[in-house]
């Protein structure tokens, strides 16, 4: 514990939050959607046109691996080692359906450019072409059996063939007939490597028949796929070349190594002025300091991701206006919601992992001190309960209530809710065993501030409303709102008094419900960008919402307009550094003590926002505190301005501001995260 | 003059074979072509092949009769296990009786659970057995697959604290290799040598007290 200015802060660091690899992803151009699939079987969707927004996630489940991803128009499926092929309904978080392809493991799967068919490669050497329906996929035929497992395939855009990457060799079929029409033999490593087969990780068809592989000997290879033989060779890597990507006019190919390391070649001409071209290998990007198994060729940028979680974009400075935002560089290591929940009268914390949910106790410190002194603890934080998932499921959402008495989480499968009891020595846990058959499809939980209802967002852009009795809980309510969307909400919101709640869905609506009367109340005007964070001030019954384009606005829900200080904020412009910070704000409170503070916090800063103070100019220092400390009073007053920004804890997960106002602080720094990743390859450096 | 020629040939090793004992250089004195040879009866040597071809059969019916001995044990061993399993003859009787009693009451209510010949009164529901086992095998021979190419021997690989170690030593203001920088890196294995280190100290301890 710290004193921070005015504040006791209890730093967190014990929350083991470990994020999963990247093992595929596909980028819709349409949509302008990138779908990321996680090793825990998670999938991921972030709107590339939204600041890169992580807008939805679609929990785990144990056994389930996914290989591959693929969109087919506005529909996502995905394929794994357990032979199934997945269809997933993004407007409901959950899988469609899954479907046996009964050739055991399946490695990839790609569709072709019209969209009607869906290829699959599996462990049995065979290929499985499906036929895309409206409501499902159903099995075709299967092309002609191969001696070894299929491990990356790509059609030729118009349709016709199909190259498949196979151990030591890669296979052109036609898809029309299934037949194997070319047999292209990769050579293996040299030295050891040369007793292993090599595995062909990825293969890319262009539309001028040109085939690029990329195997494990650490070669991208540029075969001719109408005569079947070898054009050039270029040995990238010692290690594997384990993904490649192309770009939408095939001019240029990008391939991820172990090494973490992406190589682009380009479709060039040898000489300046010559007329024939050839591939060649221009830039290399090191982003990643561990394996990168995925990646995406979109117009502007390179997106890649791997063992070592993050998910880096990074835009092509030929294709980017240079030094603008849409040039820099944007690593998301985090996730962009919140998946620690506070019980502000208990002082209890609720971590929520995938298979299981961890209720810690915080620790007491009964001595004020200095700013920036350290307090000694007179109680440590003890972990009260480990709650593990029943089934395979893993958690969507999970809640505390603000007492610390209820808990509940949900998972595609169900709602769970459990009574707590707890005392200085004892610690009861008890499910509620029967719940509202309303409870169902939940994405986003919610306890009211006076622990007596629950929130869950559910279906069709509804919320139900459940009351809490003693031990048991009724239905009470589902509001809905009539914009007509039926997009997830995602964020939920009830105020203080219990009079509100504000909710947000993927749509970027807010809509604001009335409790006493159960009715929807008003909905904010349409912003273009996806609220991260809504809430709603306790006294002034003001709505502060933050949007992914790091943008803030206060509406006030008597008046239904803006208020006075938002559209200030809105004339004036936020300062350039704010809206540069590349990770949303996922969380607003407020200080009952100051009701002119707003605070909220990113995963690199905490900042408090003082309505009562003037904003900064665009060209006066954001970040400003720690020169204000050093100044006389007098000045620091003039000097002061709103945002008072606080970078001492990274990696921040949760701000929390506890009922005895002493803050709670949960960080997980990244070096953390980063030793427990798998082991990355043996780089010999120089005078190392 | 054929049959005693055959004797001869005979007589001559068993001859040859008994005075082997008194003189070797008598051998060659003895087999010379002057001699007539002995002279052994065609009875004789018709005698010696019956007895063989006798003792021949003997043996073999011998082993046969062992053999069925051997297979008649193991029978009457498996009925005794048999035995042994089933139960006593009065409770399969009660058991078998019951049964025929509960279909009666199954029939009379009709087909409520359609499939089922035998009633399965109470909560009871049946349903396929989720045989997941080949299916989890080749996932797991699968995933085996990858984490052998990519992590298994010959792929190179280091540890993180190197990694992050170097990193430290290569930036601007270099420090400390993260294993020593970081109190809780590997806190198990800290543990375990923490115990051997004691362990052996203790051994150390035991001849000199």
């Amino acid at each position: 514990m710290i004193q921070m200015g005015e504040f006791k802060v209890h730093r967190v660091r014990f929350f083991d939050y470990m994020p999963s690899a990247i093992r595929s992803m596909a980028f819709n151009s349409h949509t302008e959607r990138l779908a990321v699939a996680r090793a825990d079987g998670a999938v991921e969707i972030f709107n590339f046109a939204d600041n890169y927004f992580q807008e939805k996630v679609i929990a785990g489940r144990d056994g389930r691996s996914i290989e591959a991803l693929c969109w087919v128009g506005r529909r996502l499926f995905s394929a794994g080692l357990e032979g199934e092929i997945t269809e997933y309904d993004l407007e409901n978080l959950r899988p469609r359906y899954s479907i046996e392809a009964y050739g055991g493991p399946i490695w990839t799967i790609s569709s072709n450019s019209q969209g009607t068919l869906l290829a699959a490669g599996c462990e049995d050497g065979t290929v499985k072409m499906f036929e895309v329906l409206e409501d499902r996929i159903q099995f075709q035929t299967n092309l002609s059996r191969q001696k070894g497992r299929i491990i990356s395939l790509s059609w030729h855009p118009s349709g016709a063939q199909i190259a498949a990457g196979m151990m030591d060799m890669i296979k052109i079929f036609d898809s029309e007939t299934g037949q194997a029409t070319h047999r292209l033999l990769v050579d293996r490593g040299v030295g050891t490597s040369k007793s292993r087969e090599v595995v062909v990780w990825s293969v890319a068809f262009l539309n001028d028949h040109t085939i690029i592989s990329g195997d494990s000997a650490g070669k991208v290879q540029i075969w001719d796929g109408l005569t079947g033989t070898l054009i050039r060779t270029h040995l990238v890597t010692k290690w594997d070349v384990l993904v490649l990507a192309v770009s939408q006019d095939e001019s240029s190919v990008i391939a991820g190594t172990s090494e973490g390391t992406v190589v682009q070649f380009q479709f060039l001409p040898s000489t300046v002025g010559q007329q024939d071209k050839l591939w060649v290998q221009t830039r290399t990007f090191k982003n990643h300091s561990h394996d990168v198994r995925a990646l995406v060729h979109t117009d502007t940028a390179v997106v890649s991701g791997g063992m070592d979680t993050q998910l880096v974009v990074r835009p092509l400075l030929d294709k980017v206006e240079k030094n603008t935002q849409e040039s820099a560089l944007h690593k998301i290591a985090f996730p962009h919601r919140n998946l620690v929940s506070c019980a502000k009268k208990a002082g209890l914390l609720l971590f929520q992992f995938p298979d299981h949910l961890e209720l810690w106790r915080l620790g007491e410190s009964d001595r004020n001190g200095t700013p920036g002194e350290s307090l000694p603890v007179k109680r440590k934080p003890e972990k009260l309960i480990q709650l593990k998932i029943k089934g395979e499921d893993h958690i969507c959402c999970s809640a505390l209530s603000p007492c610390g008495s209820w808990l509940a989480y949900a998972t595609v499968a169900a709602v769970r809710l459990y009574r707590l009891q707890l005392s200085s020595s004892n610690v009861s846990i008890q499910k509620v065993s029967k719940l509202p058959r309303e409870l169902k499809s939940v994405h986003q939980l919610c306890f009211s501030s006076d622990s007596c209802r629950l929130f869950a967002s559910s279906s069709f852009s509804s919320v139900v409303v459940v009351a809490l009795d003693q031990t048991d809980c009724k239905y009470l309510h589902t509001l809905k709102h009539k914009s007509g969307s039926k997009q997830p909400i995602h964020i939920l919101s009830p105020s203080e008094d219990g009079q509100w709640l504000a909710t947000a869905n993927t749509d970027c609506e807010i809509h604001v419900f009335n409790l006493r009367k159960m009715k929807l109340h008003c909905s904010v005007p349409a912003y273009s960008s996806c609220p991260t964070a809504v809430s709603i001030h306790p006294t002034s019954g003001n709505l502060v919402s933050v949007h992914a384009d790091q943008q803030i606005f206060e509406f006030s829900l008597k008046q239904k307009e803006y208020s006075v200080w938002s559209r200030q904020l809105q004339r004036q412009g936020l300062h350039p550094l704010w809206l540069q910070r590349d990770t949303p704000v996922t969380q607003i409170t407020f200080n009952p003590n100051n009701p002119a503070h707003i605070m909220l916090h990113d995963v690199f800063m905490f900042c408090i926002i003082d309505q009562s103070l003037p904003l900064p100019e665009a060209k006066s220092k954001l970040y400003n505190q720690r020169i204000l400390q050093s100044l006389p009073e007098p000045q620091r007053l003039r000097e002061s301005h709103a945002f008072k920004a606080c970078k001492n804890f990274q990696h921040l997960l949760s701000v929390n501001l506890l009922e005895d106002l002493s803050l709670v602080v949960v960080e997980r720094p990244l070096v953390d995260i980063v030793c427990q990743l798998p082991a990355p390859v043996r780089q010999k450096l120089f005078a190392t | 003059m054929a049959k005693k020629q055959r004797g001869k040939g005979a007589s001559l090793q068993k001859k040859a074979e008994n005075e082997k004992g008194v003189g070797d250089f008598n051998l060659a004195l003895d087999s010379s072509d002057d001699e007539a040879p002995e002279e052994v009866t065609f009875e004789d040597s018709k005698a010696r092949a019956v007895e063989s071809l006798k003792l021949a059969l003997d043996t073999a019916r011998r082993e046969k009769e062992l053999l069925k001995e051997k297979r008649r044990k193991r029978q009457e061993f498996f009925q005794e296990q048999k035995k042994k399993k089933l139960l006593s003859a009065d409770v399969l009787e009660e058991i078998d009786s019951v049964p025929s009693k509960k279909q009666k009451p199954a029939e009379d209510e009709g087909l409520s659970s359609a499939a089922l010949p035998r009633s399965l009164k109470g909560s009871y529901t049946v349903s396929t057995a989720t045989d997941r086992g080949q299916s989890d095998y080749q996932r797991q021979a699968a995933e085996d697959f990858i984490q052998s190419r990519l992590y298994g021997p010959g792929s190179c690989r280091s540890s993180n604290n190197e990694m992050l170690s170097l990193k430290n030593k290569t930036r601007a203001d270099k420090s400390a290799a993260v294993q020593f920088v970081k109190k809780d890196w590997a806190s198990k294995e800290k543990a375990k040598a923490e115990k051997m280190k004691r362990r052996w100290i203790h051994k150390q301890q035991i001849p000199t007290s």
